[in-house]
């Protein structure tokens, strides 16, 4: 599922590869969401069970997905050896679930054309679909479960993996009678085997509109190297309060384009050819701790990484490396009522950056230091399941680099406006783009937004849902953010989408 | 106890007599249940552990006052319920929601150890009301007189009369003492709506006014 993305236009980005950027972007903005009627399936418990509503979890949810999808409580097909050892426990039907999404997106003010100077875009457009997502999950076999999406967007008009979670999971009794879950989660995006929605993976905001503008910079742990890393994730939980998990993520693509490597002919090794690639094993970690009472759940926690990327884009994958450290603070406070449920949540990322290779002027000449901080806090409440209100706030802050955040663009069409100096009239690989739209005049990723929802949901498996973004700031300013007197404001964004899950 | 009320009481006790003892003939069921294998009372414990307690707490002493608490719960009432869970005949809102996919695969031998289980567990008494309700002293103090007396006005009778005295349930009828109030008042309005089926218990609920249900609620959780 898809965090709301402030795609991370990276050192890699701002080195040129805007080509590259424009399609990650394409496809990292069409990622989808995921509750699962294939969890419905398998313990035959109602949506309501796990989730105060799709996707935030409550506490049967989160027991539920640390116990590795293990409860089953459909007829499974079974073997056992002579000796009556299981040797296979298969859900006889298939746990697999379907959603559809369409919708409606709007922007406050039209974007450039792309190729014709002093002309505009729609302002407006619809995807049907936006997204479509099979999934299939739940129990593999005891002590081994699986949470697998594929999804077709739109945007793409590509099928691609999304959010995949392979778990291992037990428990032990130990002599005080309390639970100790211990697993190992083997996935492809930092925070996937968390059960809050504090965290990037399943935290809010929690859809991104089909189209969108986005800003120049996040941390990287807010799925900057989503579904392009992959790594084993150990994890306990004691007593269904204390969690802890560590891990680590290694690079996971065998190649930016088709077909791959030019020398192999075929998908893989990467080399330099491809940007932003992880180095060696990166470390991931979390910790958090729950305490319930009467209706209600609150979780302090902590978490973060540490990722190492060569650069790549042209350089060797070799020597120096970004290196980024990631540490967040994260609280939810849940209420679960019998007609309502109300969670207040909140997140605080602060990334500190060291361009080993970036900074090197032969690269690009970053700063040899930068940092970000990403702030979202939000508050969430449903009645009776069927009308919800959501509001939040998303705060990006970060140290100015001319390098990283280009006052202009790097490919500039003649008229467009921005400053393009020897690059006026080049043709770029692609075409041209948006001048101006995704820049800073000033160099700084400042981004602050307010987002409103309102949802109802006739049914718990179908829902509607109005969504309003409001920028104070985008990209380092209110007014004129990009030079080309475009203000955060313009960017203001409707969205309208219908979920179905099957 | 009024004429009516006492008709009332008489005929419930009667029903539920008869309906025991039918039970008892269909099942040829002895008054001392046969002991719990060893196998399956560890199943059971594990099955508590790993599943039942993350809604109904460790040892069955639940959290959420969303769900009820099963610590010292009659081991019969368990069984019938989780019976009436995986036949779906018990069909109130988080029966279908949860229950009648979580049941859904016991054997009665399961069943049983569970029951049993939850039986010997030190009994719940919910510590929520003064943490975090203002004080109900007078609606306690309603729900003590509909408990004890039934409410004459409408012919309800005692609750007492069945559910023993200090709540504490007997071979023929539930435990109710020290469970959440909210769990409580839920079910009487399931029962009387008619989405949870029981025959006794849908006739008497059938004239109690919601702040009535919410008085002998408070008034039960507040029982220590």
């Amino acid at each position: 599922m898809a965090k709301f993305n402030w795609l991370r236009i990276n050192a890699w980005c701002g080195r040129g590869s805007v080509l590259a950027a424009v399609l990650l972007l394409g496809v990292v903005a069409s990622r989808p969401a995921g509750a699962l009627p294939l969890f419905a399936r398998q313990t035959g418990a109602a949506c309501a069970a796990c989730h105060t509503f799709y996707p935030e979890l409550t506490h049967f949810g989160r027991m539920f997905k640390l116990n590795g999808y293990q409860l089953d409580n459909g007829r499974d097909i079974e073997m056992i050896t002579d000796e009556g050892k299981s040797v296979l426990g298969l859900p006889a039907v298939p746990n697999l679930a379907l959603f559809i999404m369409a919708d409606y997106v709007s922007f406050k003010k039209a974007v450039p054309d792309s190729q014709t100077p002093g002309a505009n875009s729609l302002r407006d457009n619809i995807d049907f679909p936006y997204q479509v997502s099979l999934l299939y999950g739940g129990k593999i076999a005891p002590h081994f479960g699986a949470f697998a999406q594929v999804t077709y967007s739109n945007g793409a008009d590509t099928f691609n993996i999304d959010n995949t979670d392979f778990r291992f999971a037990n428990t032990i009794v130990l002599p005080n009678k309390q639970p100790l879950v211990y697993g190992v989660s083997i996935n492809n995006n930092p925070s996937v085997e968390d059960p809050y929605n504090t965290t990037p993976a399943f935290g809010f905001p929690y859809l991104p509109p089909a189209t969108f503008i986005p800003s120049l910079a996040a941390p990287i742990v807010e799925a900057g190297q989503a579904y392009e890393a992959a790594g084993p994730i150990a994890y306990i939980l004691w007593n269904e309060q204390l969690y802890l998990a560590a891990g680590f993520y290694r690079e996971a693509r065998t190649g930016s384009s088709s077909p791959g490597n030019p020398l192999t002919g075929n998908f893989g090794p990467i080399d330099s050819t491809t940007g932003a690639v992880l180095a060696g094993n990166n470390a991931y970690w979390r910790l958090s701790y729950e305490y319930d009472i009467d209706r209600y759940a609150l979780m302090v926690g902590t978490y973060g990484l540490k990722f190492k990327l060569y650069p790549g884009n042209g350089l060797p994958l070799s020597g120096a490396t970004d290196n980024y450290t990631d540490v967040a603070e994260d609280f939810q406070f849940q209420f679960i009522g019998e007609h309502n449920t109300a969670t207040l949540k909140g997140t605080y990322v602060k990334e500190n950056q060291s361009l080993n290779a970036s900074s090197a002027p032969s690269v690009g000449a970053a700063s040899p230091h930068d940092w970000l901080s990403y702030a979202t806090v939000d508050l969430t409440y449903w009645w009776e399941r069927r009308l919800g209100f959501d509001v939040g706030f998303v705060n990006i802050h970060g140290s100015t680099d001319p390098v990283l955040y280009p006052s202009a663009p790097t490919q500039c069409i003649a008229g467009s406006g921005g400053t393009c100096g020897a690059n006026l009239g080049t043709p770029g690989v692609g075409g041209v783009y948006n001048v101006g739209v995704t820049n800073s005049a000033n160099s700084n990723p400042t981004t602050d937004a307010a987002i409103g929802e309102i949802s109802y949901a006739p049914w718990l498996n179908v829902k509607f849902t109005l969504q309003y973004t409001h920028y104070t700031k985008f990209n380092g300013a209110t007014t004129n953010y990009d030079g080309n007197h475009r203000n955060a404001s313009d960017n203001d964004t409707t969205f309208l989408y219908l979920w179905y899950a099957m | 106890m009024n004429t009516k009320q006492l008709i009332l009481a008489t005929l419930a006790t009667a029903a539920i007599s008869l309906m025991s003892a039918s039970a008892a003939v269909a099942q040829d069921a002895s008054a001392a249940p046969a002991p719990i294998p060893a196998a399956d009372a560890a199943w059971a414990e594990k099955k508590v552990v790993t599943t039942c307690q993350w809604c109904h707490g460790a040892q069955g002493h639940s959290i959420s006052p969303i769900y009820p608490a099963l610590a010292g719960q009659k081991a019969w009432y368990v069984i019938e319920q989780l019976q009436a869970f995986r036949a779906r005949t018990r069909a109130d809102p988080w029966a279908r929601g949860i229950m009648w996919g979580m049941a859904a695969q016991l054997t009665d031998a399961q069943i049983a150890a569970l029951a049993d289980y939850f039986s010997k567990q030190t009994p719940f008494y919910s510590t929520l009301a003064p943490a975090f309700d203002v004080p109900k002293t007078a609606e306690i103090q309603e729900g003590k007189s509909i408990y004890n007396d039934g409410v004459a006005a409408t012919g309800v009778p005692p609750c007492s009369a069945c559910h023993q005295a200090a709540a504490e349930g007997s071979d023929q009828f539930p435990r109710l003492a020290g469970q959440h109030a909210s769990y409580l008042t839920k079910q009487l309005i399931a029962l009387h709506n008619g989405t949870r089926e029981q025959i006794v218990m849908n006739g008497i609920a059938a004239p109690l006014t919601v702040p009535q249900m919410e008085a002998v609620s408070v008034y039960l959780e507040s029982l220590h």
